[in-house]
This record gives structure tokens, sequence and C-alpha cells, in this order.
């Protein structure tokens, strides 16, 4: 996901977190499993941390929980502030909020941050206890099932039992599906956008490209560097070759043209940045080396690399034979990262495996981030999804 | 208006006593859903839509019926032999690019396939041509030519030529006159305003 969420100004009116639709202010909670977890990999931690947040109030019935799954370099703080002077809200403000597609004026969202990720939740950059120092290289595997897994604990732990929906974009996508493949009794709909059900081969030499930057950077040393110190040469060069593969030639193109920055002129025959996009790259990577960790980057990455629902379970429709939720797949006409037929073909199999599905695609030229977009058409197809009654599968008639 | 409105339910009601309960149910150019919300509430069918249209997707999956935005033949490639109990097409079948293609995979992925369609056989559109000299407009097409989707209109004569030519059986037909609900007693091709058919192979 890219960091530049377009904000209106900060101007002397009312504070930004007050505004309708906006959750406001919130803080993130802590789900500390004290139990071994065993990883797919057969590796094990002696127990883990979650960090998550949640918004709306969970109903007295406990029926209307809903899942948001974030991707590779996102978070559990999906929507609200933490501090009124945040210079932007959680990644998915604009889609969750009271009265919004996602309403947290009738829906519970949870939202946590993944197990291998570094933004509070147990990952390489946590410290092991047996050394106290950071796991580093040492930390297990993980693949997007672990994730699915350890997020189920923190849900029997909510004692939430079944949620209204699982949500997610791109990877999130991905952990939407396999929860509602893995605990078929858990989901009811799911709600998974510009995702896959297998990895391309595309998208994996674009990972590795990511990761050799991060490991010939020879501050990675193996994965054994300082909590502040570690790779940041590298991690940088990653996210900046990732940032344009979640945007497209065109929207490059209409937000900076060939447009040069006001100290090129002089500049011309130099390696300095003469163009905006170049000092854009530069400024993202910036911000991304300053809240992410280098070795989770590594390790959700090659978990990506690893989803193949296909090969884990023989074939799509063995995959999702015992899916329970309906689902509805978004794709993006411009996303080339995981491009429209591959969402086709999550819908085409669960269709094939007899299970309720729909896809609808929208023709942004945003590219891969395009289900971040301000889109009144997105908006209205989500919350006609969750807000409808759901279909009576009366097979008994 | 209210004309229009009766007219759309002709689909409904045929085709509504030509589905079997809890069948597996495509509907090609499914539209907004109505048909195969019909068919859900009546029949407890398992549906699902295709259309080319984000908005009407968007309508199919606000009412509860699942619907998959793309291309027909695509979707239909997609699937097995025998997957559905039935597909159905309509008021679609002149919109088709390649109809014979359309109904040919539709026949390979259904076991029965059934096509609504309007007769433009029947003697007021033939005459509307002849007198008007215009791209026809009625109660049912409403639109004048630059505004109206592409068009391939067949009559009732064309359609069961191309079903004897390929093969195809008809197990069932229904021909209306111009007010969409009388039965045609005879000379279906000038008096039958609209046709449905089921067809196996």
């Amino acid at each position: 996901m890219t960091d530049d969420v377009d904000l209106p100004p900060a101007g002397d009116s009312a504070p930004r977190h007050l505004a309708p639709g906006d959750v406001g202010l919130v803080q993130p909670h802590d789900f500390v499993h004290a139990h071994p977890f065993t990883f797919k990999s057969g590796q094990t931690l002696p127990g883990f941390t979650l960090r998550y947040e949640t918004y709306g109030a969970l109903s007295a019935t406990r029926d209307n929980a809903v899942l948001i799954c974030h991707a590779l370099s996102g978070d559990h703080h999906c929507a609200g502030w933490h501090a009124p002077s945040d210079r932007r809200p959680g990644w998915w403000n604009n889609l969750i909020g009271p009265g919004k597609a996602v309403d947290t004026g009738r829906f519970f969202v949870i939202c946590a941050n993944v197990l291998g990720g570094c933004q509070g939740s147990t990952g390489p950059s946590s410290i092991d206890p047996a050394t106290g120092r950071p796991y580093g290289s040492s930390f297990p595997f993980v693949t997007i099932r672990d994730m699915v897994h350890a997020q189920k604990l923190l849900l029997d732990h909510l004692g939430i039992a079944e949620v209204h929906a699982a949500i997610g974009g791109s990877m999130g996508g991905m952990t939407a599906l396999l929860s509602a493949i893995e605990f078929p009794g858990l989901v009811r709909r799911v709600v998974a956008m510009a995702t896959t059900a297998r990895e391309s081969t595309q998208a994996i030499a674009f990972n590795e490209v990511g990761r050799q930057a991060i490991m010939q950077d020879p501050a990675w040393n193996r994965g054994d560097y300082p909590r502040e110190g570690g790779p940041r040469v590298g991690l940088a060069i990653a996210r900046m070759m990732a940032h344009i593969t979640y945007v497209s030639d065109a929207s490059m193109d209409r937000k900076f043209g060939r447009r040069k920055k006001d100290t090129a002129a002089a500049d011309a025959y130099t390696f300095d940045p003469q163009f905006e996009v170049e000092g854009y790259l530069r400024h993202q990577a910036q911000s991304f080396i300053n809240r992410f960790d280098a070795n989770s980057y590594l390790y959700i990455s090659r978990a990506l690399d690893q989803f193949d629902l296909a090969q884990a379970y023989g074939s799509l429709e063995q995959a999702f034979a015992p899916v329970q939720a309906e689902s509805l797949v978004v794709g993006f006409a411009s996303d080339w990262l995981f491009p429209p037929g591959q969402n086709r073909e999550v819908v085409l199999a669960l269709l094939r495996a007899g299970k309720r599905a729909s896809y609808a695609e929208l023709a942004t030229d945003l590219g891969h981030d395009s289900f971040l977009l301000e889109s009144d058409e997105l908006y209205g197809l989500i919350r006609g999804f969750l807000e409808r009654e759901a279909v009576a599968f009366d097979f008994a008639i | 208006m209210s004309q229009r409105i009766e007219k759309q339910t002709v689909d409904m009601r045929i085709i509504g006593e030509w589905v079997e309960k809890q069948a597996r149910v495509l509907d090609l150019g499914c539209g907004r859903g109505e048909l195969l919300d019909y068919l859900l509430q009546t029949k407890h069918v398992s549906g699902v839509g295709v259309d080319i249209d984000f908005t009407r997707i968007a309508a199919c999956v606000r009412r509860g019926v699942t619907a998959y935005q793309g291309d027909m033949m695509a979707f239909l490639r997609a699937f097995p032999e025998k997957h559905f109990d039935r597909v159905i097409l309509s008021r679609t079948a002149h919109e088709l690019n390649r109809p014979a293609e359309v109904i040919l995979e539709a026949l390979r992925v259904g076991r029965a396939l059934t096509v609504g369609f309007v007769n433009h056989g029947f003697w007021k559109n033939r005459l509307y041509g002849l007198v008007e000299g215009r791209k026809l407009r009625n109660s049912v097409y409403t639109t004048e030519w630059a505004e109206s989707r592409p068009a391939n209109p067949l009559s009732i004569a064309d359609f069961e030529d191309f079903c004897h030519t390929k093969g195809i059986r008809i197990t069932r037909r229904v021909h209306l006159l111009g007010d969409w609900k009388t039965p045609c007693p005879a000379f279906p091709n000038l008096l039958a305003g609209y046709a449905l058919y089921d067809l196996a192979r």
C-alpha cells in the first residue's frame, strides 16, 4: 500500500478527528497469547502478541463483528486517529466509520496487525525472550495461514465465534479468503479486493528484487541488526520499487507528468533528483523505513510468495470446498500486480465449487492500490453487500 | 408505462414455471437481477448472473443475487459440462456478439437453455419499419437509435432455423401475441410478439 492518502489540508475549522463519519480518537490494544504457537513450517514460538484496534460496539448477540485484514505494509490502525496532531488517520478511514460503507454505528470493526508484522504484533523485530535480543532471522517462517490462525485466537479471546464479514485488499484479500477456508463457521461474508488465489510469478519476481535490495545491504547483517538500525538503504529501495507496482503508468503520469523539481534547472546534468516522481519515491521510502522493519518485509513478502491455494489444497475447487461464506471479489482494471483475471479466477473457482460468489470490476486507473480509492461506486457495492439480509439457503424445501 | 412493466414480467411468469425447484441457474445478461431474485424467492434456486456493467452487478449484489461482471463467453468456458441445470438468455439474444457460439456453449454448460426474445417478425414490427422507415421504437424499445445499445434483432423463423441447422432440440416453446400474454394460435412468426424456447442437446 502506498502512504499517500490525499487529505484535505488541516485548516482552522473543527479538528479532523471530530469530523462526522469519523471514528475519532482510537487506541490500540494488545492480545497476548501466552501459549506455544506452532507455525506451518513446524517452528514454534512460546507465545505471541497481536496488536489490534476495534471501532463500534459489539452487539449483545456478538454477531456484528467485521474483520478488516491489512496488506503487506499495512497495520491494525485502519480508521480514526491516535492523536489530534496525527498527519493522517488510519489507512482505510475513508471506508470505515459511522455511516460509512463499513458502518461502525452498525458493525464492530476489528483489525489486527499480522503475526510477523512490526507494528506491535510479534515479529522478527520482537525480543526473543530466550536471548533478550530481536528474533531477526531466527523468527519462524510465517505463512498467510499462520496469520489467519493467530488472528482466530484473537477472535476467540474476544468471544467472537462468527464474523459478519472479513474484508481485505491485496494480501488482506488472501487473509480474508483463507479465514473462510480454514474456519468455515467463522466467516459469513468475504470481501476480497485486488487479490489473488496464487501469488503470480511476476509478483514473486518483484518481491525477490525487494528482498535482494534488503539482503545486499551490508547493514542487514543476515538479519541481525539493532532495533533502530538495519538495512535502511535496502529497505528504501525495496519500497521505492514496490510502490511503483502499486500504482499505474497513467496515475503516475497524471500525478507527476515529467514535471521537474524547482531546483532542477541548474542540475540537469547530475544524478540528483530532477523529476518530481524521483523526489516522491524518495519521500515514500523515507516515510516507510521509519515505520517498517526490514526483516518483517522479508518474512511477509515470503509469506505472499508461498500463497498458492490450488497447490496447498490440491485444486482451487478443493480449497474452496469447505467455505460457507458468501464472497464478493472486486478487481480493478488497472491493477497489474494482482490483475482482474486473477480476481476473476477466485470467483469462478468459488462458483465451480458451488459457493455463492460475486465479481465486480472498477475501471479506475490507479493500479493495485485502487482498493483504497475514494469511490462512491465502491462504497455502495460494499455497503450493499454488507447490509442486505443474508440470503436464506434453504435446501430443505 | 404499466404495459411496459407487465411486459418485463413475462419471463418471470413463463420461465418461473419452467425452472425446477432448487435448480442451479445461470442468467446470461442478468441486468439488475430481477429475474434471478424472483427465481430465488419462488423456486429457491442457487443462481448466478453475468453482466458486463458494474452498476447492474452492484444492484444484483444489493438485492442478494450473486453476479459476475465480465464477458459471458469467458465465463461459460470456465465451467465444466452440465454444471448448471438451466442457463437463461432472457431478452439478451439480440445483443450477443456471436449468438451461435454463446448458445452452443450455454448448451454445453447447461442441461437446458431457456431463450426469451422479442419477435422482430411480428407484423407490427414489420409494419413499423415499412411505414416509418426508422429504427423500431415502441413500449419495449423506448430509445432512439443514437441512445440504443447495438442490437442484432431476430425473428421466430430465424431462431427455429438456427436450432434446426445446429441439431438443437426444442423441448418447449411458447409464442405470445402482441400483448405478451395471450397464446398465439397460428403463424407465430407473423402474429407473435414474444417467444420463449426451452432447448437441449
